[in-house]
């Protein structure tokens, strides 16, 4: 058997901030949706604990599930986090209700985790050292921007998402290609005195040849993808590798609009957007590529069957 | 004009319609600076070219031109590189 995504559940909790909430530094609502194509996205309260949101996010697929004993590993993505001792995964799976002897780890690859996150996962299933896996993105991105910063306050947003991981019959084996490249890490960067450095120009080049090749290399090692899902960074960025994506003949998703750039959130957030929507099967086959700081980069083909959408 | 530089011409000229419908050949001449292009529009363009002429070309280099001949010269000197 062959692990896949058997469930999904998602948030985008805090307060909606809209593009006006932006006329204070000089940004119009026009400007920013031509720039990055995005109308809005969610804030967390400073106060609001990570840990809690990543656990209000799980809950729903745990409480679901007809033994949640099951579950043998939690991952924790997260590029926003603060917590580094004790990482927020632990928290998480207290939260939550998890047993005494739950895998738990932090993960951080910047706007990479998730797909770092599912090929760990999906590895673990694989060989045996966990029934199933649940897999958490969670991301409080208002904290890391400068939200003076005219380049890159309006463009992140902050969100949560989680999927489960496990064995089924019908899946096919997922497919993997990953990398980094730590000489680019002068691209995107958080700054010591806070905000993140973004070389605009450089990252969309690299990010939509990136995406682009990851895809093209799901499609060519193994069964194809049904819907392929990008790191939403930028709208831009995302129509960029749809158009050169459109020879493969399957849905690009770009659902930034309403939630901005979640880093490390973004994918699973697009997916079950995409799924609540309608506008993908409930069964398919993801592919889900993405690009982020220290250049890390990847795509994961992986089999899906998952109920309705939670969350949201 | 060169069946490259006509393909380049097309590709640019389809660029500028992006932004204004309204746009013809006789812009391609005018200053990036007075065109509506912004710095993103540059990159995909210089993609687009790329992919049109099935040349790998640097953004470093295309980034800095100030007009849009530039990127008829890099990119027909690329091309005819082979």
């Amino acid at each position: 058997m062959s692990a896949g995504i058997v469930d999904i559940a998602t948030a985008k909790p805090g307060r909606r901030i809209d593009n006006d909430h932006f006329t204070s530094i000089g940004l119009t609502d026009e400007w920013i949706r031509r720039r990055s194509g995005i109308a809005s996205r969610s804030w967390l309260p400073d106060e609001a604990s990570l840990a809690e949101v990543a656990a209000e996010t799980c809950a729903p697929i745990v409480t679901g599930m007809a033994d949640s004993a099951e579950i043998g590993a939690l991952i924790v993505v997260s590029t926003s986090s603060r917590q580094r001792v004790p990482g927020i995964a632990q928290k998480v799976a207290q939260l939550v209700g998890l047993g005494p002897s739950v895998l738990t780890f932090d993960m951080n690859a910047a706007c990479c985790g998730f797909v770092y996150g599912l090929v760990t996962g999906l590895s673990l299933c694989d060989a045996g050292s966990a029934r199933s896996v649940l897999l958490c993105s969670v991301e409080a991105m208002s904290r890391m921007v400068d939200r003076t910063d005219r380049q890159t306050a309006c463009i992140f947003g902050d969100g949560a998402a989680a999927v489960l991981l496990a064995d089924r019959p019908e899946f096919e084996g997922f497919r993997q290609v990953a990398g980094c490249d730590g000489a680019q890490e002068a691209l995107m960067r958080e700054l010591d005195g806070g905000g993140i450095h973004l070389d605009g120009m450089q990252v969309y080049d690299r990010a939509v040849r990136r995406m682009t090749e990851s895809a093209q290399y799901l499609f060519d090692h193994g069964p194809a993808p049904t819907v392929v899902v990008g790191h939403q960074a930028n709208g831009r960025i995302l129509e960029q590798v749809r158009n050169f994506t459109a020879h493969l003949g399957v849905p690009f998703v770009n659902r930034i609009e309403h939630s901005g750039n979640t880093s490390s959130a973004t994918i699973p957030l697009a997916f079950a957007e995409e799924l609540a929507a309608g506008s993908v099967p409930t069964v398919g086959r993801l592919g889900a590529v993405a690009y982020g700081a220290g250049e890390a980069w990847g795509g994961v083909s992986v089999g899906y069957r998952v109920p309705a959408v939670t969350g949201g | 004009m060169s069946d490259i530089e006509s393909r380049i011409a097309d590709t640019m000229l389809a660029k500028l319609r992006e932004r204004d419908p309204a746009l013809g050949p006789d812009d391609l001449a005018r200053p990036i600076a007075d065109l509506d292009l912004d710095s993103l529009d540059l990159v995909e363009l210089h993609q687009q070219l790329e992919s049109e002429l099935q040349v790998k070309g640097d953004l470093k280099e295309t980034a800095g031109f100030a007009f849009l001949d530039d990127f008829t010269t890099y990119f027909v000197k690329l091309a005819n590189r082979g």
